[in-house]
This record gives structure tokens, sequence and C-alpha cells, in this order.
């Protein structure tokens, strides 16, 4: 499991995170919100290892990150970023196999992984294209494909970190690419994923970090995480906070 | 999307026309040799007693100029197609070229201290100049590379994009200061630079083509271990290190191969221009960006091409000989500026 | 044995050793050295010449034969494939594994020196006599020589006796661009001195100067050697090129001579003489002229 402990990360005099203690939970869906410059992606970094904490520490399985080894914490900790630059005309399959590097499998296996995990992704159908030649929420979703890959079927004591998997999507492809993640969940996975809706957030989470200027400001259920005078202060919009009609979780208006 | 060359066709291809391009390295050149006298010296040379008048020559020609020459050609030719290979991977740019990292320009600025430098000492001695040539060209590519190395690196990691920053301005001090020695010459070590700068094979001999082949085999032995890596790289250095490769060290070997190979290739047979740049591209238009087709398929492609522009540059202006860089550059040059207008894919 | 069987055997040993003697002189030469090959056609064997350098463009004849390219860069397989028997040139031939494989082919390298200097053309002369056949011709030549040279000094002291020597300057460019001014140490200063002129360059070797530079020595006469144009287009050339030459009182006093390029470099050759006649004459106008 990925945890922290008093988390501090400080970027010259400026404090970017304090005092941030959480579990990604196996089976869970952590969503982090918060608005601009709040420290999402910071802290997104300092769970993957690309930031060293300046104080508090970060545990894999009770290891510090930073002790575990390239290709072993690889097959239980994948990171999909915000933005993938690929200058070279790779085919979609080839990309997505690239998430099978950290393993030992052999290229069976791996061709059903790919396969599987191109279909969970909604782009099955791209497979035999040029990375290339597609449009920016394809190439999303082939690299969302590739993380998957790497961890797959995602099973207990593994970890999926998420920046923003939905920022290029289309609706539809907003709630099949976070379905593909929730069952990642449902299978054992950990996943913590940074998200800018609102209602996204509310509907796919177990739980919600909400971060203001560094701070953890809540750590809890949608239900008590999502409040308009916490929104109020954090966003600075003035919202209503109301239960989904037919699912129950919070859905998020604004005023 | 364009149907790419599978692999395995694609290796008897660039196989069968590397076993071309030795084949006619080895039979033809300015002295016309009948194919039977070439066969029969080939024979001669692996201990065959074979005997007939004019076999000796044939016999020379073969074992002294002809084989070494063509050995050189395809060590020169493919460990600069693999250095480039090695530099596009590093910059993760289709564009790049082994010369970024200044390997190029500091054997250039060591072979023209060793030139010049020699000519002030009254001329390189003659059983140690080409060596003492070879060496410093290959110094000056080693050190400039470990310059820029250093220059990139901070707090233990390397930037990319600083090194090609210090990459291009050392290439333009290395530059300068060549032009310096080039005023302070006289015309004869002038001339001698001039040629050194257009590269050729000329006056290949065993001993100077060992250390090369031992690099170019090692290099070539190294790099393709590594191929997976080399794709991941190029996902972006964070998402390779988020896939567990160690990419600071994959940086570190990728210059050190470059540096190597191609310091050893400079200093061997002077500079060679864009078999690096556009022999990965070939390969990658024929067959896709995958390392682990594209690596050893480089080596046979270099290899094969820089002989046949070495058969144009010893048989356009026979029996004098075209520097071989003059060659590369006008196949290679208008062969790029196409690859551009075309586009992506 | 009887004396007359001796007296036989001794003649046919001397034409047979004559005759075995020309069988090995070379027949077939390469010549990588442009004033070398200007003296094998002047002690009379062009015709042995079957390739020869870039460098090598007297006479007018030989830019018909084979070229083996640039002295300093030959090609061992393109040399032997015109099936020489023997390769001449200076000590800037190269490189230097070319010529061992061209050693190793049984074709032998004479080397000679390029220094420009009396005693290092007679040797040039005697080496190629003798693998010419013909030492005594080339001692003849050498001594005809060698008289033309010693007559030009005389002329050249008469003509310092009662005129001042003039300062001069060599100027070596390309298409007028660029000119480099010979100093000490290169042919160009010896041709300059034997002529009887006073090379204000101190320098050593080829370099550029300066306009100011230049224009500060002054030289009373200007030489020219221009290795891409000939003539009016060259004297042009330069005069385009570099204007502040036309300040100079060289210029105005239209003292601006032309000299072949080719002169300069490779040891002295057969055309020295003549050149350095008509220098002394544009040094020292006012000097009778020797018939």
């Amino acid at each position: 499991m990925l945890r922290t402990e008093n988390l501090q990360i400080r970027r010259g005099p400026k404090r970017v995170l304090t005092d941030i203690t959480l579990e990604v939970r196996p089976g869970e869906v952590l969503g982090v919100l918060g608005p601009n410059g709040a420290g999402k992606s910071t802290l997104l970094a300092a769970l993957c290892g690309e930031l060293a904490p300046t104080e508090g520490q970060v545990l894999l399985d009770e290891d510090a990150l930073s002790q575990w080894k390239g290709a072993e914490r690889a097959q239980r900790l994948a990171v999909l970023p915000q933005t993938s630059t690929l200058d070279f005309a790779f085919r979609v399959e080839e990309v997505v196999g690239m998430g099978r590097l950290p393993h030992q499998t052999g290229t069976v296996r791996d061709a059903e992984i790919i396969c599987a995990a191109l279909e969970a992704a909604d782009v099955g159908h791209l497979a035999g294209r040029s990375y290339l030649a597609l449009s920016g929420g394809e190439r999303q979703r082939v690299h969302l494909a590739r993380v998957l890959a790497q961890l797959w079927p995602g099973q207990n004591g593994q970890t999926l970190l998420l920046d923003e998997p939905t920022s290029m999507l289309d609706p539809l492809h907003q709630h099949t690419t976070l379905k593909a993640i929730r069952a990642f969940a449902d299978r054992g996975a950990a996943v913590l994923i940074i998200l800018h809706d609102l209602n996204l957030a509310a509907r796919y989470c177990d739980r919600l970090l909400l971060l203001e200027d560094g701070y953890p400001r809540a750590l809890d259920s949608p239900q008590v995480v999502l409040q308009p005078q916490s929104l109020k202060d954090v966003f600075g919009l003035d919202v209503l906070v109301q239960p989904h009609p037919e699912l129950g979780h919070p859905v998020i208006i604004a005023r | 999307m364009r149907t790419l060359v599978k692999p395995r066709p694609l290796f008897i291809g660039l196989s069968a026309l590397c076993l071309i391009a030795i084949w006619l390295s080895l039979a033809l050149g300015p002295v016309s040799l009948p194919l039977l006298d070439t066969l029969r010296a080939a024979l001669r040379l692996i201990g065959v007693p074979i005997n007939g008048d004019g076999l000796e020559q044939a016999e020379l020609i073969l074992g002294q100029i002809r084989l070494p020459r063509t050995l050189l050609g395809l060590a020169v030719g493919g460990v600069l197609a693999l250095s480039g290979v090695a530099m596009q991977g590093l910059f993760r740019n289709p564009l790049a070229d082994p010369g970024l990292v200044g390997v190029s320009s500091g054997a250039s600025l060591g072979a023209a201290i060793a030139i010049v430098g020699g000519s002030a000492f009254g001329g390189l001695p003659d059983a140690f100049g080409p060596y003492l040539l070879s060496i410093c060209a290959f110094l000056g590519g080693l050190g400039v590379t470990a310059l820029v190395y250093r220059l990139g690196r901070r707090n233990g990691q390397t930037s990319v994009a600083v090194m090609l920053l210090a990459g291009i301005a050392l290439t333009a001090l290395a530059g300068s200061t060549v032009g310096l020695f080039t005023y302070l010459a006289d015309d004869a070590t002038l001339r001698t630079l001039t040629f050194w700068n257009l590269g050729s094979l000329n006056g290949a001999s065993y001993a100077r083509l060992w250390p090369l082949l031992f690099v170019t085999v090692a290099v070539s032995l190294w790099l393709p271990r590594r191929a997976s890596a080399l794709n991941a790289l190029l996902l972006g250095e964070s998402e390779a290190n988020h896939l567990g490769i160690n990419v600071e060290g994959l940086k570190r070997e990728l210059v050190f191969c470059t540096a190597l190979g191609v310091g050893a290739a400079v200093a061997a047979a002077g500079m060679i221009g864009f078999v690096g740049l556009v022999v990965p591209h070939l390969v990658r238009l024929l067959a896709g960006p995958d390392h682990r087709v594209l690596l050893p398929a480089s080596v046979l492609a270099g290899a094969a091409l820089l002989l046949f522009a070495d058969l144009i540059a010893r048989l356009a202006l026979a029996p004098a000989e075209m520097p071989i860089g003059i060659v590369t550059a006008f196949l290679g040059a208008p062969f790029f500026l196409y690859l551009l207008l075309r586009g992506r894919h | 044995m009887r004396l007359s069987t001796r007296l036989i055997m001794l003649c046919a040993g001397f034409m047979i050793s004559h005759v075995s003697l020309a069988d090995e002189l070379p027949q077939r030469w390469v010549s990588a050295g442009g004033a070398l090959s200007e003296w094998v056609s002047a002690l009379g064997a062009e015709s042995k010449l079957v390739g020869v350098d870039t460098t090598s463009q007297h006479p007018e004849s030989l830019k018909s034969l084979p070229s083996i390219g640039y002295q300093r860069q030959l090609s061992a397989e393109g040399i032997l494939s015109l099936k020489p028997d023997v390769l001449i040139g200076t000590e800037e031939m190269g490189p230097p594994p070319v010529l061992a494989q061209i050693r190793n082919a049984g074709v032998p390298v004479e080397m000679f020196s390029a220094e420009a200097d009396l005693p290092t053309l007679e040797g040039t002369l005697a080496h190629l006599g003798r693998l010419l056949g013909d030492e005594a011709k080339a001692a003849q030549v050498f001594k005809a020589y060698q008289q033309q040279l010693e007559a030009l000094q005389q002329q050249v002291k008469q003509a310092q006796a009662q005129h001042t020597s003039p300062g001069v300057l060599l100027l070596l460019g390309h298409a007028g661009g660029k000119p480099l001014v010979a100093g000490k140490d290169t042919a160009a200063d010896w041709l300059l001195t034997q002529a009887g002129g006073h090379n204000l360059a101190t320098h050593t070797g080829y370099k550029t100067f300066s306009v100011e530079a230049l224009a500060g020595l002054n030289p009373d006469v200007l030489v020219f050697a221009d290795r891409s144009l000939t003539g009016d287009e060259a004297r042009k050339a330069l005069m385009k090129e570099n204007p502040i030459l036309a300040s100079l009182k060289a210029a105005k006093d239209g003292r601006i001579y032309e000299l072949d390029p080719t002169l300069l470099v490779g040891g002295l050759g057969p055309r020295l003489p003549d050149s350095l006649k008509q220098l002394t004459a544009e040094f020292y106008p006012a000097a009778p002229a020797n018939p």
C-alpha cells in the first residue's frame, strides 16, 4: 500500500504541500480536488517518487519509496501523467506494450493483456493505427491503456496514480474511462486520481482529498467533503449540493 | 496506416544488401581485376595454394588495399548509424545527429591540434603520424562530449535540453578554435586539415582498423540489449522512470557509446557526415521506430550504404579519389530535405 | 681462356649489363609533384609519364594525362591501376599508409626534397638522371641552369650598383580575394630576393595582412600570384577585391606585376630563370636589359 506520513514539500521559502498524511487503500478510488496551485500535481509527483519530500516520507509497502528498485516498483506502481509527448510513429499496441516492460510475462501473455487493456480504455478499434495519427483524446486513452496494462489485471498491492485522465475527453469517454478505472479498483487495486470536475469526482470516488494552498482541508467521503461552505471557501464558487436522483451521490450545481 | 516491412524480410534484405556491398567493394576498384583473378586471390589469402601470374598483385590489392578498406567502411558506417539511433533516442527527436553532443567537433579539434601542432614541430613523423592524428581526434571527441555531459548534469540529473545547448556552444567554440588554427596554418597544413574534414577511407590498414572494429562490435552488441528501454525513453524521461527504467544510467550509456563509437570512427576515417542522421530515418520509414529492429537494422544499413558511397568515391574520379564525406553529403542532404518536405508519418 | 674470347665476353658482358640496366630503369612514371613533372619533361622523358597529380600543370600536355589527385591524398589502387614502375614525389606526398601500400606492391617510391635552393636542385636532377639512366644529361641541364642563374645574379648586382633595391611584397590570392602575403622562408621570398628585390614582409610563411599594414609598408613593387585567374582578369579581380591597393605607391607607379603561382611550390623548376629575368627587369626598369 502507498501512503504518506506528514509529507511536506517546500520550494524555496514557499510551502507547496504541508502535513499530508494519507493512505491510498486497495479497492478504493481516492480523488484529489483543489483549485489551480493547490498542490495536486506536486502531491502526485511526491507519491510517485519524482519529488523528494522536504519533510515526512512516502512509503510503499512500509519501505521508503526511494529505496525501491525500478522494475519492482514499476510492477506495483503506475503513473499516468497529464500530457505525454511521443514524436515517433509507433503503433497503438506497441505504445501499450511498453507498459509490460517491468514484467517478464512473455509475448503471448503480454499480447493478451495488451488486448484487454485496449478494450478497457475503449481504444480496441484503434489497434494497428499509428500513434501520431490519433487525436488528443485518443492518445490520452492509449496512454491509459498503457498504465492499465502495466498493472493488469489490477489487484491488491498495486497502485495507480492518474493526473486528470479525462481532461481531453468528450463526455461519453469521460465516463467510460472512469468506469474502467473504477473496475480496476473493484478488482483490488488502489487508485488515486486528480480531477477537476467535481461531479465526476463525486460519482466515481470513494473518498476525496480537498487541497487548499497545500493544506489538506478535508479527507473523507464525497458526502462529507462536498459541502457548499467548504467549496465556497476553497474554490470561491457559490454552489448547491443535491443528491443524484438515481445514484444518490452528491451533485454540485453552480449558482 | 502505411504497411511496414516485417523484421525478418527486413533483415534478410539488409544482410543481402550488405553482402552485395562487400562483394562490390572487394571486386571493383581503379585496378580492374578479372573476376576469376579476384576469386583466386581471395582463396590465396585464406591459404589455399594457387599459382598464376598476376595473382601476387591481385592478392596484394585484395588483401592489403581493398579488404581493410571494406572492413573500415563496414565498421564506420555501422557505428555512425548506430550512434545516430542512440542520439535520436536520447534527444527524443528524429532530427538528432551524433554531432549534437559535440563528439564530431571535438574530434575535429583534436585532429587540428595534431595537424597544426605536428607541423609546428616540423611535420608529423612518418611512422607515428597517422596514429597521433587518430589518437588526438579520438581524445578530442571524447573530451568535448564528456564536457557536454558534465555541463548537462545537475543534482544527479542530466538535462537533455542543457546538453543540447552545451553541445551547440562547444561545437561553435571548437569550430572557432579550428578556425584559428586554420589561420595560423601554412598552405600544406591547411590542405591536410581540409581533407581530414572531408573524410576518407583511403589508406586503411589493419593496424589502425582493430581499435575501431573492437569498438564497433562492442557497441553493436551492447546497445540492442537496451532496445526496449530506449523505446520507453521515447515516451519521456519521467514516463520511462515510472516504467522502472534507470533513466540516468541509460542516458549515460547512450552518451558514452556515441562518444566512443563516433570518436573511434572519426579518428579512423575523418569526418563523414549524414550517415548518423539519414540511415536511422531510412530504416524507420521501412520498419517503424521499434528499437529492437531499428538498432541492428541500422548497423547493417549504415555499413552497406557507406560501402556504396565509398565505391562512388573511389571510382568516380579514378585514378584520383573523392573524399567520402563529399559523397555522403551529396547523397544525404537532398534525401534529408526530401524527408522533411514529405512530412511526418 | 684465350684473350679474344675474354674480350668478347667482356664486351658482351658490358652490353648485357647495359641492356639489363635499361630493363631495370623505370619506363612508366607517376609523378606527384608539379616541379618534378616539369623537370622530367625538361630532361626529355615526358613520354615516360603515365599519371600526374593536380599540381603538375606544366607543360600543358601533362593536363591530358590521368590525374592521381592531390599529392597529399593519393589513392594506392588508383596509382597501381596505371601500372607504374616508379612513383616520384616530394616529401609532401601522402598519406604515408598509401605510400607503404604502393611500396608493398613492388613499386618503388622515390622521394625528393622540395627545398627551394640550388644544392637541393642538383641532388634532385642527379637522382632523376639516375632513374632515367642519363646522368650526363641531368648534370648538363643543371649546369646550364646554374649558369643562367649566375648570369642573372650578375645582372642584379650590376643593377643594384646603380639603383636601390626596391621594396617588394608578394600577394598570393584566389580570384583576387583574401590575398596572403609571402614572408620569409617561402619560395616566393627566395624568388624575390634572387631577382634583386627586398621583401618587406618579415614574418614567416604566408599570412593575411590588415589593410593598414599593407598601406604602411607601401612597397615600390607589388607582385601578385592568383590561383584561379590569369592576366588582366586576375589583375582586375585583385584591385576590385582590395581597393586599398589602389592607394599604394606601386599602384600609382603602375608597378604591379603578375607571377605564375605554380612557381611557388615544389622546389625550383625549369621555368624559374625566365620568370626571374622578367622580375629583375620589372624591379630595375632603368637598368639595361641583358640580351
